[in-house]
């Protein structure tokens, strides 16, 4: 498949942060493009900066040095609510735990992001019909997140994050709640959405689950290298 | 609105998915306006009530005089005043054109009502005064049936008497005519000739309004002539006939007192003004010490809501968390907190009028009269408005907690 525009570009992005008396560099001098339609793994161990560079891109952090680009706008400036409004319309989020919210149905758990949307979708209800459709959930709908098993909420997680129709999905450590069987049908789910040209970034540890994806970053002590493309 | 909507479902998802947090917050809410209800429905019970017993006493206009001994300067010189007699009336109606009306009464020390073999006596028995016409204006009777006291009844010290209805419910049988019968008052026989109405104001199943029916009215002169044998008077009361110069006419009838009394004050001219003032005392003190109690029940459903919004955004870390990383701005989540306190706030304002409304009924039918609390939309206005905004600015600190809230520390939390 022919890759698309730049959608996101990191430009020398560094993060760094006091813990207690020292300064860490989580990251330094990051520079990579992303682009329309791309599938890319984020490889690194635990503690290599692999989540700050997630947080930076999901835009839940600022960077501390360089420029981020953004459907080629600089947007390292944003304050935390602008990022906030970036977020709920341009950037869909999965996560390892999950994280739905308990008492709300499959159905809320998925519409949610539309509700932080700035100009709410008048076909929020279809969207959300949508989403549920493309993971396999429909019959699910109105159960809570609690009934479900964890490839299901896995779904869920991953509905609520195509609802609104993010320009990127990111997923940290999809499958790492999952077992062997239930984690091949998300990263089939993953590949199935960017053959339908979504763009996709998955944070992972792992080089086997890395190994599924066209593209790989792999990050070490805060510095990204390209790992070529599989 | 459909953004709203999702808001408002979301919010309700969350009461309802927190059950006991959120009873224990409305509990705290609806406390709080009960009790302010509750001691804005007492004040205002009192002052009602107090209001009415000094209309029923003849109101603001009344003056009235009583004997009271002499200071002691003048305790020598005593005997030389008549005491408050008949005379007295008759000078305060000539010289003070400013009182309307002139009301002499003798009460009848030991009055014994007595028909067939029935009786009216006793320490909680009837009272008998000997007056004119004036004290049915002055303190507010009306004769019911009969006729009022004529100029001859009082001109030939008649032997005839007015009674109240309870008098007659003790003294007649039911279907009886007292108009015309006779009753004997301390063994001299009294011919009925006026019914007065039937006062009521019932306070569950009492009656504070029995005083007036059990009394009766036979004239002044033969009060003082062939009952008591004495020109004393138990009480002299007048009217202003001027409210605005209610002062003035206390003051020309002291003058025209002492003159009659040779200048020694052993009366005591008293207005429900007075009554009014020490009521105004009673009436601050009752209002401080309310809002003090008030203020404290605020206080504490506010410390309690605001308790339970803390304690609620520690469990929530997470959910905030999701909530951000999902798109919330800061003030998404500081409406949403807000907007939860509101709520539960409006359903514990709504509990605890429903709660007071009980109470009142139920104390209603058990306290004394006079202190009985209203169920006055006052109280309710202010108890709700009061509590609930204590709710919600309770709900607002947690709220810009929550607000400030970093998704990626949130995240992280378990």
């Amino acid at each position: 498949m022919p890759l698309g525009f730049e959608v996101l570009r990191l430009d020398r992005v560094g993060k760094r942060y006091p813990m207690g008396d020292v300064i860490v560099d989580a990251l330094v001098d990051a520079s990579f493009t992303l682009s329309e339609g791309e599938a890319v793994a984020i490889l690194g161990p635990s503690g290599s900066g692999k989540s700050t560079l997630m947080h930076l891109l999901g835009f839940l952090d600022s960077p501390s040095s360089g420029e981020i680009f953004f459907e080629n706008r600089p947007v390292a400036s944003l304050n935390e609510s602008q990022r906030a409004r970036v977020r709920a319309e341009k950037i869909g989020f999965v996560f390892q735990a999950f994280n739905l919210l308990p008492r709300l149905s499959v159905r809320a758990n998925v519409a949610l992001p539309l509700a932080y949307h700035g100009s709410p979708p008048d076909d929020a209800e279809d969207r959300v019909d949508r989403a549920l459709d493309l993971v396999g959930m429909t019959n699910r709908a109105h159960h809570k997140p609690g009934e479900l098993s964890g490839g299901q909420r896995q779904r869920v997680a991953i509905a609520r994050a195509l609802v609104n129709e993010p320009r990127i999905l990111l997923a940290d450590e999809p499958t790492g709640n999952l077992d062997t069987k239930t984690a091949a049908a998300i990263l089939d789910l993953f590949k199935e959405l960017n053959r339908l040209g979504r763009t996709i970034v998955v944070v992972t540890h792992s080089p086997e689950i890395a190994a599924h994806f066209r593209r790989q970053l792999h990050v070490r002590d805060g510095l990204v290298t390209e790992g070529g493309f599989a | 609105m459909r953004r709203l909507f999702f808001g408002v479902v979301n919010g309700f998802a969350e009461i309802w998915g927190h059950k006991l947090r959120s009873l224990l917050t409305i509990s705290c809410v609806m406390l709080g306006v009960a009790s302010m209800v509750l001691t804005t429905g007492f004040m205002e019970g009192f002052f009602k009530g107090w209001e009415v017993s000094l209309q029923e006493q003849g109101g603001i206009e009344k003056i009235s005089t009583t004997a009271q001994g002499v200071k002691e300067r003048q305790a020598p010189l005593a005997a030389v005043s008549p005491g408050l007699t008949r005379a007295d009336a008759r000078a305060i109606a000539a010289l003070v054109p400013q009182a309307a009306l002139v009301s002499p009464e003798i009460e009848a020390t030991r009055p014994r009502l007595v028909r067939g073999g029935k009786s009216f006596e006793g320490r909680r028995g009837a009272r008998v005064l000997g007056v004119t016409n004036a004290i049915l204006e002055i303190n507010r009777y009306e004769v019911a049936s009969g006729r009022a006291f004529s100029d001859l009844d009082l001109h030939d010290d008649a032997e005839v008497i007015i009674i109240g209805s309870k008098i007659r419910d003790r003294l007649f049988a039911l279907g009886e005519e007292p108009l015309g019968a006779f009753i004997d008052f301390n063994d001299r026989p009294f011919r009925v000739i006026g019914l007065l109405q039937h006062y009521e104001r019932l306070w569950g199943t009492y009656n504070t309004l029995d005083w007036k029916n059990e009394i009766a009215f036979v004239p002044v002169t033969t009060m003082a002539t062939k009952v008591q044998r004495s020109d004393r008077l138990s009480y002299l009361n007048f009217k202003a006939a001027d409210i605005t110069r209610l002062r003035e006419t206390v003051d020309a009838a002291s003058n025209v007192l002492a003159q009659q009394h040779r200048g020694i004050i052993d009366f005591n001219v008293r207005t429900n003004e007075e009554q009014l003032a020490s009521f105004a005392s009673t009436k601050a003190s009752f209002v401080i010490g309310g809002s003090a109690i008030a203020g404290v029940s605020l206080l504490v459903s506010g410390i309690g809501i605001m308790n339970l919004m803390l304690a609620s955004i520690n469990e929530r870390v997470r959910e905030i968390g999701i909530r951000k990383a999902v798109g919330a701005t800061p003030f998404n989540i500081f409406s949403q907190f807000v907007a939860e306190a509101v709520t539960l706030s409006l359903l514990g304002g709504a509990a605890g009028v429903a709660v007071a409304v009980a109470l009142i009924k139920v104390l209603s039918a058990t306290l004394p009269p006079g202190s009985t609390p209203l169920l006055s939309p006052s109280a309710f206005v202010v108890g709700f408005i009061f509590s609930v905004s204590a709710g919600v600015l309770a709900g607002i600190y947690p709220a810009i907690q929550a607000a400030k809230l970093d998704p990626i520390e949130a995240l992280r939390y378990e």
